[in-house]
């Protein structure tokens, strides 16, 4: 078989055993791999009413049919389970090395289920799948539980055979089944987003090492080589490389100060004064950078590793990303660069998504501001801008300690707790992303229709920001929307990284190289359509779930309270076009006409 | 002829690592390559495969990458008995550098957008 490996790896963790079963024939050709492999294989074996942090959820660890053929940018795997923090499906992808490891070990899928009784890591090389104690492990951080994995099953023990495998983990904030822990690999990439560290917690599972030292196969090696040196040699000449391994996600603080959409005091403002000096990527680079890291198979480098100048702190860190920047930054009033670094390294230290991290401080700063919670309650004097303490809580917080006991929850229960739910910004549970959806221009609202109908919650990377839409109108936003929210799905099976794969130069690239790679042809309809079809299927399991179309909503602040310079968010006519073009009736249910466009005719009586 | 390395400008991105196996495979598997990547959170060092060597060397030496000590062991071209890289994986053949035949083309080269690699000399 070319691009697939053709196999599912099946551990479970409540028996200590595990399988080995072939890929299904219909998933391959209906959701390819990746992302809509993940929610077919979620959707078909659990009933979505579980309880996330239960034995009965599982871990599905997805490549797809492109990860470790070298297609540039083309090196992503995607974790998908059900969410503890929203209760909806979770997907985050990440790059590094860890899913064309395991795809190297010979499997495209790997599910986890079950629950071990006691703290275990689990250790996979080719066919050789070990269970192994982790209690030497437990309440250890990223860093060093990385270094202890690589030294106890490193290979002969030289240098290179510690080098060559790949180690997904959790922190302390998995282990405490925080909401929002993320799963880090390869020395900080981050399964971010959905908490689905705790899930890993939760079935006791601390790390997964993987290295494999198989192939993968590709059928057309001939013109697949010269595609790739095209590629290469076309985004070398347009600048492509250069501008993102120069800058990374760094330049995007300046697009959004400009454009008035930087989540800013816990979304009171679009823009933070502090941040003036920062909308030159060289700023930041000149002060922090220490290396671009590249992710398996990616010429464009867009990560940076950088220095944490205090000792107390590992050396480095991978980050911060803009996202991180801005959510741990501008949205708690912090503008002192090395103090967000020391926040995003701790981030990655304890395993805790720095977007929801940043979400939830930043409410309870504006609850202390407002008098809701007191220094007592909270235990510091957390205003806006207090960085100290802030550090304080991000450790509490993994840990449930004190007041971080309640944050460890999520803004959402923040500010529930406290009498004021409209004070979370967030959609479904989780905190909204750093791109403010009340923008300076017309049609940057549409940013509220894709956090209040992305089907993990609210999240930047489920469709395409509307910057370079060639109209500010509303309706031909909506269906910008709808159609990167299709594109973006369909991208996340290859598993490619959608930063590149978006807009008029490499859009449709994702058919020629799975033509080149498994030699299948695919056209564009084809692929927007299974696009469509995950982002439905994820949509059923959601419903199935118990969301509904009132969970299709923005915080109030959005709706209602214009910051300067801005705009209030017109949600609920968008909506009404948005579930018309999707086809969906006026519950946000997906009609039965459209089902059975897309084959989900079965997996919609199941749920609706 | 040689391929030059500058491993400050390296990413770890390891498509080197592909196109080598590619070109001598006909598959991507970066174990069957002749260069591969060594990536630690400060730098990244590419290493070429060089002549096998029967016994594994006892100097245990370190080098200074980057003012960092590493393992001697990382920057050394040879395929030998205690090295964990440089070796057909299930049958442990040694691997070699061959530069793509003749005359040279490494694919290496030709795939490192980073400029990590350049082909020097006559």
């Amino acid at each position: 078989m070319f691009g697939w490996k053709g196999k599912i790896l099946r551990i479970d963790l409540t028996r200590g055993n595990c399988s080995v079963e072939d890929l299904p024939y219909d998933l391959m050709r209906d959701y390819i791999g990746g992302r809509g492999a993940g929610a077919k294989i979620l959707f078909d074996e659990i009933d979505p009413r579980i309880d996330p942090l239960g034995p009965d959820n599982k871990l599905i660890f997805a490549t797809g049919p492109l990860t470790g053929s070298g297609v540039p940018s083309g090196g992503r795997f995607v974790a998908i389970s059900k969410s503890p923090l929203t209760g909806a499906i979770a997907n985050p992808n990440s790059g590094g090395y860890f899913g064309v490891n395991l795809k190297y070990a010979g499997y495209d899928i790997l599910i986890i289920e079950g629950k071990s009784p006691e703290p275990v890591y689990i250790s996979i090389f080719n066919d050789q799948v070990e269970i192994k104690p982790a209690g030497h492990l437990w309440g250890k951080w990223a860093t060093e539980t990385e270094n202890t994995i690589r030294a106890e099953t490193g290979g002969n023990g030289d240098a290179w055979g510690k080098d060559i495998m790949s180690v997904a983990l959790i922190g302390p904030a998995g282990e405490n089944l925080v909401k929002f822990a993320s799963i880090m690999s390869d020395g900080g990439r981050a399964l971010g987003r959905s908490g689905l560290g705790a899930v890993m917690g939760s079935k006791n599972l601390k790390s997964i090492v993987v290295k494999g030292s198989r192939e993968v196969r590709v059928a057309h090696v001939e013109d697949f080589k010269k595609a790739v040196t095209d590629f290469l040699k076309e985004a070398t000449e347009n600048g492509q490389i250069s501008q993102r391994a120069m800058w990374g996600t760094w330049i995007l603080i300046g697009r959004a100060q400009k454009s008035r959409t930087l989540s800013t005091l816990n979304f009171k403002q679009t823009y933070f004064e502090e941040f003036i000096e920062y909308e030159d990527p060289a700023v930041i680079r000149d002060r922090i950078w220490v290396r671009d890291e590249g992710c398996f198979s990616c010429p464009f480098s867009c990560s940076k590793r950088s220095r944490v100048s205090d000792p107390a702190y590992p050396e480095t860190a991978k980050g911060p990303e803009y996202e991180t920047l801005a959510l741990l930054g501008a949205n708690c009033g912090i503008g002192d660069l090395y103090e967000i670094c020391k926040a995003n390294c701790l981030c990655n230290e304890l395993g805790m998504d720095t977007i929801t991290a940043g979400a939830t401080i930043s409410c309870a700063m504006e609850f202390f501001e407002k008098g809701y919670l007191t220094e007592k309650e909270i235990g510091y004097r957390l205003n806006f801008g207090n960085a100290e303490d802030t550090l304080e809580l991000l450790k509490k917080t993994a840990l449930r300690q004190d007041f971080g006991d309640l944050l460890a929850e999520g803004g959402y229960s923040v500010a529930g707790n406290y009498g004021h739910p409209e004070l979370f910004m967030g959609v479904k549970k989780q905190g909204m992303p750093a791109w403010h959806p009340q923008g300076r221009s017309p049609g940057l609202e549409t940013i509220g229709l894709q956090y209040a109908t992305s089907n993990i919650g609210a999240c930047h990377t489920k469709s395409v920001m509307p910057f370079h839409a060639k109209s500010s109108e509303i309706k031909p936003l909506v269906q910008w929307t709808k159609h990167y929210q299709d594109h973006v799905a369909v991208v996340d099976t290859g598993v490619l990284c959608w930063i590149i794969y978006h807009g008029p130069m490499w859009e449709d690239r994702l058919g020629p190289w799975l033509q080149l790679v498994t030699g299948i042809e695919y056209t564009q309809e084809e692929l927007l359509l299974i696009g469509e079809r995950i982002w439905n299927l994820e949509r059923l399991f959601n419903l199935g779930a118990g969301l509904s179309a009132k969970d299709d909503s923005l915080p109030q602040r959005m709706l209602t309270e214009a910051p300067p310079e801005g705009r209030v968010v017109n949600l609920a006519q968008m909506l009404d076009e948005y579930y018309r073009i999707r086809g969906w009736d006026e519950k946000g249910i997906p009609k039965s006409k459209k089902l059975d466009q897309l084959g989900l005719i079965k997996e919609g009586t199941k749920v609706i | 002829m040689r391929i030059k390395i500058d491993h400050t400008r390296c990413t770890g991105c390891k498509l080197c690592e592909v196109a080598c196996s590619l070109h001598h495979t006909e598959s991507a598997n970066p174990w069957r390559s002749r260069i591969r990547v060594f990536v630690s959170e400060e730098f990244c060092v590419p290493v070429i495969a060089g002549p096998y060597t029967e016994a594994a060397c006892n100097s245990k030496g370190i080098v200074f990458v980057e003012g960092r000590e590493v393992d001697e062991c990382i920057v050394c071209r040879a395929s030998c008995p205690a090295k964990s890289v440089f070796k057909e994986p299930d049958t442990a053949i040694p691997l070699k550098c061959d530069f793509c035949g003749e005359p040279p083309d490494p694919q290496c080269v030709r795939w490192c957008a980073a400029d990590a690699l350049s082909l020097v000399g006559e």
